[in-house]
């Protein structure tokens, strides 16, 4: 029995479309990561999982129930964190997880479970006081209550920091080891790299990519990342090589000329370039990384040469990237 | 008893609210003040229901309505907004737990605000020149705190039922207006309209007027009150309009919060 099962599940608001027509199945007992930039549709995907929100089409079943109709008893069993959640201010973090127990009729030791998600000084605190850090690690002690069968965790790391993120990872690590089925997301690759068995890149609503972590990286390896020094090439020149088949994506930095493509591709890339009477000066190469590969995925219109310094602006999280994550 | 679980939470959150604390001071306050209001001369003794009576004509079926209201009209828009809904439906939690829940642990706050704001005044009063009924006096706290109670239902079901904070906030006010200072103006015309049923119509003009009449728990709470202070609770001619009172105030704290929840149901977080 699949732990997480989407069927064709389409979620429009309006006009808008934030999820489109996506196939999902989480087997059993893996760790499962759910990648995508910020505004994929991730959250609204998690949030059908959760009966938060109804899809417009199609079914979501959840530990084999339908989760229209079975909400209460799949919650019984499942251990959660919700992306954009807030603490109730004038409780304690205890009180915080012994409202969990309660409410799972479970026997858990609040401490032990306040100690394990790294709160037992804390844990007499109201929460209104916590950090995001903090507020994001008591919901992940709320969501460890009861052992779960499953745990659905939506950017878990977001708000930790280095430490609290391989923290995180470990208390994954742990929980699937027990037997867990995991289904966590992030916008940020390096958390999902080092604890995932599969896969699935979220773009624009739709899911793009599903794979083993280790299909990925045979794709990332056959990759290379080649780097030309020319002169007097526009932005109009790379669509001939864009549109070479092998290539994923070219983009140009005043005279350097990036180019994202499978090895064997390199030599055409080259030739293409001179016919378009460009001058080239240099040429380097670079095996693409993994990070490399998720950003092709979703960035849309080949801006591979682009990715690195964007995805440094752009994601907070950057900093939170363990270095045993890093290729 | 999932409910139970969300009403507990609910409760132990709102008691450690600074307005709970402010609003069982200012109980007191009042009722003090009514006290020494209608004190006796010196020498003679009066009874502690004038002080209630007067409160109740005073303040109490305008005021408490209003605490409710405020006190409960965010219960679920507020945390919608927060996000704290998020937690709360995360654990295994139906939605009619967290709208039932929400009623039984406001309402328990409030009226916990109401029984300790009456009962410290009851001590003064009976040290002072005053005379004390037991029976009517907690009979008269009680029935405060189901006015209370009805008035959260209310605006809880409210709640639930509003797709913004701002139409929540908008629609308890509103409801403030209809139950509290227009009641008596659309009473009126209604009850003129009474005045020329149609054969048909299955009710006398007295019972139609009677219900028109109670179905604001604002009313049907001041046809109980009188009754309680003057010692005619259930008893009497008016027992009959006193159990019906009873009932539309229950049918309010039952139905207010279903049909907000037969809304929220069908809606996105």
């Amino acid at each position: 029995m699949p732990a997480i099962k989407l069927s064709n599940v389409t979620k429009r608001y309006g006009d808008i479309t934030a999820v489109r027509d996506i196939d999902l199945t989480v087997e059993s007992g893996e760790i499962y990561g759910f990648l995508g930039p910020n505004g994929a549709g991730k959250s609204t995907t998690i949030n059908m999982l959760l009966d938060f929100v109804r899809p417009t089409e199609g079914t979501v079943e959840v530990l084999g129930q339908s989760v229209a109709d079975a909400g209460v008893s799949i919650r019984e069993r499942t251990g959660v964190l919700p992306e954009g959640f807030d603490v109730y201010s004038r409780l304690s973090g205890r009180k915080h997880i012994e409202f969990a127990i309660d409410s799972k009729k479970a026997a858990d030791d609040p401490d032990e479970i306040l100690s394990r998600v790294g709160l037992s000084e804390a844990a007499d605190r109201n929460a209104g006081g916590y950090s995001k850090g903090m507020r994001q690690r008591l919901a992940l002690g709320m969501a460890l209550v009861d052992e779960p069968e499953l745990l659905i965790l939506d950017e878990p790391s977001s708000g930790l920091d280095p430490g609290g993120a391989k923290e995180m990872r470990d208390i994954v690590t742990a929980e699937a080891d027990r037997g867990a089925t995991v289904f966590f997301s992030s916008h940020v690759l390096g958390q999902v790299e080092a604890v995932c068995d599969r896969v699935g890149i979220l773009h624009e609503g739709e899911l793009v990519v599903e794979d083993s972590m280790e299909g990925l990286r045979t794709s990332a390896d056959s990759e290379e990342t080649l780097i030309l020094t020319v002169s007097g090439a526009t932005d109009d020149d790379l669509d001939a090589v864009r549109a070479l088949e092998g290539v994923s994506g070219a983009a140009i930095d005043g005279t350097v000329v990036t180019v994202a493509c499978e090895s064997a591709t390199k030599t055409t890339v080259i030739s293409t370039l001179g016919e378009a009477g460009i001058e080239i000066l240099d040429i380097e190469t670079d095996s693409t990384s993994l990070e490399e590969l998720f950003l092709s995925y979703t960035e849309g219109e080949g801006t591979v040469g682009e990715t690195a310094p964007t995805a440094e602006q752009t994601e907070p999280d950057k900093t939170a990237k363990p270095p045993e994550g890093a290729q | 008893m999932s409910w139970l679980v969300v009403a507990r939470k609910d409760f132990e959150d709102s008691i450690r609210s600074r307005w709970l604390v402010g609003l069982t001071a200012l109980f007191v306050l009042l009722l003090t003040a009514f006290a020494y209001i209608v004190r006796p001369e010196p020498g003679e003794t009066a009874s502690a229901n004038a002080v209630l009576q007067l409160s109740g004509d005073l303040f109490i079926g305008t005021l408490v309505p209003l605490i409710a209201l405020v006190i409960a009209y965010n219960a679920i828009t507020g945390e919608r907004k927060s996000g704290s809904l998020k937690l709360l439906l995360s654990l295994p939690h139906s939605r009619a737990d967290v709208v039932f829940g929400k009623v039984a642990g406001r309402s328990a706050a409030l009226s916990t605000a109401i029984i300790v704001g009456f009962i410290l005044p009851a001590v003064i009063l009976a040290v002072g020149p005053f005379t004390l009924e037991m029976g009517a006096y907690l009979g008269y706290t009680l029935l405060v705190a189901l006015l209370a109670s009805v008035f959260v239902a209310i605006a809880v079901g409210w709640s639930a039922a509003a797709p913004s904070q701002r139409i929540a906030l908008g629609g308890a006010i509103g409801l403030y207006f209809l139950f509290v200072p227009f009641w008596g103006a659309i009473q009126f015309r209604l009850q003129l309209a009474l005045a020329s049923l149609p054969d048909w119509f299955p009710l006398g003009a007295e019972t139609a007027g009677n219900l028109l009449w109670l179905s604001n728990p604002s009313s049907a709470y001041q046809g109980l009150s009188g009754a309680v202070l003057s010692g005619q609770f259930l008893s009497g001619e008016a027992a009959d309009l006193q159990l019906a009172a009873i009932s539309m105030l229950l049918f309010w704290l039952l139905a207010a919060p279903l049909v907000g929840l037969l809304l929220f149901e069908r809606r996105d977080l």
